[in-house]
Order: structure tokens, then C-alpha cells, then sequence
């Protein structure tokens, strides 16, 4: 039993990878999006919405298949139009990042809109007074200010896109659930009720991971809110 | 031998014809069938999705390890080549075969009319026959009016299925559908079912050989011979793109080599001991 569990394990560095990967892209793509979405340019706003709406329309699973798969044949339709015998293989690692960021962005976005909304105009207005450059005033006034709104909404984000890795055991990345799959299979017969055991140990690392981040994030929304009264109901 | 419907085999073929994918030039590799000296395929990119003991299946150590990864080995030596495995879920076998991240699947793949639609076969290399499994103190045979009044379970859409309702429900037998063969294993030991019918490797593997299958067996040892053309299909072969015809008549003739050899053979005992996975 023990080696299958450590192999297991193993899935725990391709899991956190992904999903940390996938949180950078989703986190840049976010803000991107929700500077889009509130420019003051009439296309910028159309882009970010198109980007949000037809990203949270359309499942996960389906995104995944259609950019790894779909995705190669149009770079091997590409080779071979330039008359290359087979085009360079996507990595499964790096569309597995990419797609999972590309979908969590979109919910990112969301996020970050209603943080920066949140944070009072004139605070922006004040920087912007004092001469400050648009980027400058974001980043050392709406930023920091925005931050306290975004987390609660990243959290939640986080928590979903970390199960969401899952996902990526269907385009052949050795993940903590497809190893699970893979060591159930395998120790069938040899031990009673394998399969049931290996996946509740995979439950059992992801809950790990997200009560560890819970843990994080919950100190770093205490950080950010400092100089606030918390109200109560 | 799996059956799940490969919906998304479909959606790849769909998107492959959809994307007005020009034909492509006949490869090159259709060379010389009479040079054997140069390996014309100097790497095989092999699929498998390992979770289908004992033909497919990791080991603790994580290395491949079964009888369509020997097949797969033996198949490359006679072709000259070398296999590189590839791990891919069974959900997007058919899709990456198409986009070309593997050259064939040798993963238990039955062959079927659906999946021709958008994929190639060679021949069979194994065709695990199936059947009714029932307590064995029952000492009854395999023909249909044996389980008159018994209760058996099945798989959903399932080629065991098929028989079970065209042949055994009309003998006076009580068929019932389950969405996962381990759930019909459960409800053997509970009482609800008299038995089930189902491949007989899986049944050994899956319920024969565990302590609840003790007093169990296959009765009469198989269904008989004569109903497999008509349910049970052809057997698993090895799937590759239409366009790859050289590689399909090459490995075509690398099963026939290791049949006549005996290394065939050698393999099926070494994995599935003691069932004739031939077939008629």
C-alpha cells in the first residue's frame, strides 16, 4: 500500500505547480481585464466583456479539450502547411496552465472590478491632482486599497481553480487525481476496496492544500485590512 | 474490454473535418515495403490509459506494465521500431490519436463501427470471451434456459448487456442495468442479485479472486462461441489515423509474426493465465 500512497504523493508537486501557474496567468489576465472592462474606451470595454462572458459560458472540461487537442491540430495544419512532417507538441503542463488561467481569469476579472469599484473615486481623483501618472496612481492608491475588497472573491477563485486541476488528469498529467485513478487500478485485487481508499487519500491532499491556503489568505486579508473597523451585523 | 462511447472521438473528427483539413501528402513512410534493413519508423508513440489491470496498468514504480504493453513492445520489435508510451485518460484517446500526439492506441481499444467512423484498426490481438456467473454449487451450464427465474446484473450499454436482454431476459431471466460493474459486485453480496454477466477477465479480477466471489464461477466456463458475432464484436485491436495505411498492413502482419511464433502466446499466459483470450 505504501508505494502506491507515495505515488501518490508525487502528484502533489504537478497539482500545486499547475495550480499556482494557473493562479499568475489568471491574476495578470484578471486585472487586464477589469482595466478593460472600466477604461474609458468604448472597445476595451467590448474586448473584456466578450473575454468574460464567452470564458464563464463555456465549461471547463470543454476549454481544456478544445485548446490541447484542438489546439495541436491547428499548429500540426500549420506545420504541415509550411511542410514540416508534424507540428512541436503542446505540453500538457503548459496548457494545462494556460487553459485553467485562461478560464479563472475571467472570474478574476469579476473579482477585480468589483474591488476597484469599490475603492471610493476620489481617491483616484487625489493622485491624479497631485499629477500622478494613471499607472502610478493605481498602483500606490487603488492597489493596495482594492486589495481588502479582492479577497474574499479571490479566495473563493483560488479554492475553485485548485479543484479544477483535476482537470488536467484528462489530458495525461500525472496529478494527485490521476495517480489516485492509475494506483486504484492497479491494487485492485490485491487490496480490498483500492479504489475508494487511493481517491479519499487524494480528497484528503487537496483539503490539505486548501486549508493551508485558507489559513494564508485569511492572515493576508487581516494584513490588508488593517486600519479598518470591522462592523458587525 | 472497454466499451464507453467515445462521444469526444467524435467531436475530434468533427472538428478535424470542420477545420476543411487539406489531404495530406501520402507520407513518405509508405516506402519500400522490401527494405526491411532501414527502420522506416524509428519511433512508435504508443497511447495507453493505465487503469485497466492486467492488460493495461502501472506498476508501484510507476513503469508501464501489462499485456497491451507487451503486445505493443513485441509489435514494435517486428516493425523495427522502438515504442515511446504515452499516458492519455480514456476520455481523449480517439481526440489525441487525431491530433497526433501518439501514432496508435494499444490500450484494449474494441473495435466498433462508431469508432471506424473517425479511427483506423488493425486486426483483433485479443478477444476476451464473457460470462454468466452465478454460485457455483448451482452446477449449471452456460446455454440461456439455465437462469430461468434468476436475477442478474449488467452493465449500462455494455456488450453483456446486449446479450443478457436479447437472449437470457427472453429465457425467463431478470436483467438488471448498473451504471459501474463494481456497484453489480455489490449487490451479489448483499443478496439483491443472483449473479451477473460479464467478461471473464474482469470478473476474476474483479470479483472471482476477492473473498466475496469465493463461491462463484463462470458457468459452463464461457458463453457459448456462436452468440460472439452477434454481441460481442470483434475484439481489441490497435487503433491508428486512416491516412497511416503502411503502418496498419505492417502491424497487421507484426500480430499475425508473433501468433505464428508463439511469443503471443507466451504473453497471454504470462498475464491472463488459464483463459483462452483468443477468441473464436
Amino acid at each position: 500500500m505504501t508505494p502506491y500512497l507515495l505515488s501518490i504523493l508525487e502528484g502533489l508537486w504537478v497539482t500545486i505547480g499547475v495550480a499556482l501557474g494557473a493562479l499568475c496567468v489568471a491574476a495578470v489576465l484578471g486585472l487586464a481585464g477589469a482595466a478593460a472592462k472600466l477604461s474609458p474606451y468604448r472597445w476595451l470595454n467590448w474586448i473584456g466583456d466578450v473575454y468574460s462572458t464567452v470564458i464563464r459560458g463555456v465549461p471547463d472540461l470543454v476549454w481544456m479539450l478544445l485548446l490541447y487537442f484542438g489546439g495541436q491540430i491547428l499548429v500540426n495544419d500549420i506545420a504541415e502547411a509550411f511542410g514540416f512532417r508534424r507540428g512541436p507538441q503542446i505540453n500538457p503542463f503548459v496548457a494545462g496552465v494556460l487553459t485553467i488561467g485562461f478560464v479563472y481569469g475571467a472570474y478574476m476579472t469579476e473579482t477585480f472590478r468589483g474591488a476597484i469599484m469599490s475603492v471610493p473615486k476620489g481617491q483616484s481623483e487625489a493622485g491624479w491632482a497631485f499629477g500622478m501618472s494613471r499607472f502610478y496612481t493605481f498602483r500606490r492608491m487603488v492597489l493596495p486599497q482594492m486589495v481588502r475588497f479582492a479577497l474574499p472573491s479571490f479566495t473563493n477563485n483560488w479554492l475553485v481553480l485548485l479543484k479544477a486541476t483535476a482537470l488536467v488528469s484528462v489530458i495525461g498529467l500525472a496529478d494527485i487525481t490521476n495517480l489516485a485513478k492509475q494506483a486504484g487500478a492497479a491494487a485492485r485485487g490485491e487490496i480490498p476496496g483500492a479504489a475508494i481508499i487511493f481517491m479519499a487519500f487524494a480528497g484528503l491532499l487537496y483539503l490539505l492544500i486548501s486549508s493551508l491556503s485558507l489559513y494564508l489568505l485569511r492572515k493576508a486579508e487581516a494584513r490588508y485590512s488593517v486600519g479598518v473597523k470591522r462592523g458587525t451585523f | 474490454m472497454r466499451l464507453s462511447l467515445l462521444t469526444l472521438g467524435l467531436i475530434g473528427a468533427a472538428t478535424l473535418a470542420a477545420c476543411g483539413k487539406s489531404e495530406p501528402p501520402a507520407p513518405t513512410a509508405a516506402a519500400p515495403a522490401a527494405a526491411p534493413a532501414a527502420p522506416t519508423w524509428p519511433e512508435l508513440r504508443v497511447a495507453i490509459d493505465p487503469t485497466y489491470k492486467p492488460f493495461t496498468y502501472k506498476t508501484e514504480s510507476g513503469e508501464p506494465a501489462g499485456f497491451d504493453v507487451d503486445i505493443a513492445k513485441a509489435l514494435c520489435e517486428q516493425i523495427n521500431s522502438k515504442c515511446a508510451f504515452v499516458e492519455q485518460a480514456w476520455d481523449g484517446m480517439i481526440p489525441g490519436l487525431l491530433a497526433k500526439k501518439y501514432d496508435v492506441i494499444i490500450s484494449s481499444m474494441s473495435i466498433t463501427d462508431e469508432r471506424k467512423q473517425s479511427v483506423d484498426f488493425t486486426g483483433k490481438y485479443y478477444n476476451t470471451p464473457s460470462c454468466v456467473v452465478v454460485k457455483t454449487a448451482l452446477n449449471l451450464g452456460a446455454e440461456a434456459a439455465n437462469f430461468k427465474g434468476k436475477k442478474l446484473g449488467v452493465l449500462k450499454a455494455s456488450t453483456q448487456e446486449k446479450y443478457a436482454m436479447g437472449e437470457l431476459q427472453p429465457a425467463g431471466a431478470t436483467v438488471v442495468p448498473y451504471d459501474a460493474q463494481d456497484q453489480v459486485y455489490l449487490d451479489i453480496k448483499s443478496g439483491r442479485l443472483d449473479g451477473t454477466v460479464a467478461d471473464v477477465v474482469e470478473v476474476r479480477g474483479g470479483f472471482l479472486s476477492t473473498p466475496d466471489g469465493a463461491a462463484y464461477s463462470c458457468a459452463g466456463g464461457r458463453i457459448p462461441v456462436e452468440f460472439d458475432a452477434k454481441y460481442f464484436g470483434t475484439g481489441a485491436g490497435v487503433a491508428l489515423r486512416k491516412e497511416d495505411t503502411a503502418l496498419r498492413d505492417a502491424l497487421d502482419a507484426g500480430i499475425k509474426a508473433i501468433r505464428d511464433n508463439g511469443k503471443w502466446k507466451e504473453l497471454a499466459d504470462k498475464h491472463v493465465p488459464g483463459i483462452d483470450i483468443w477468441g473464436s
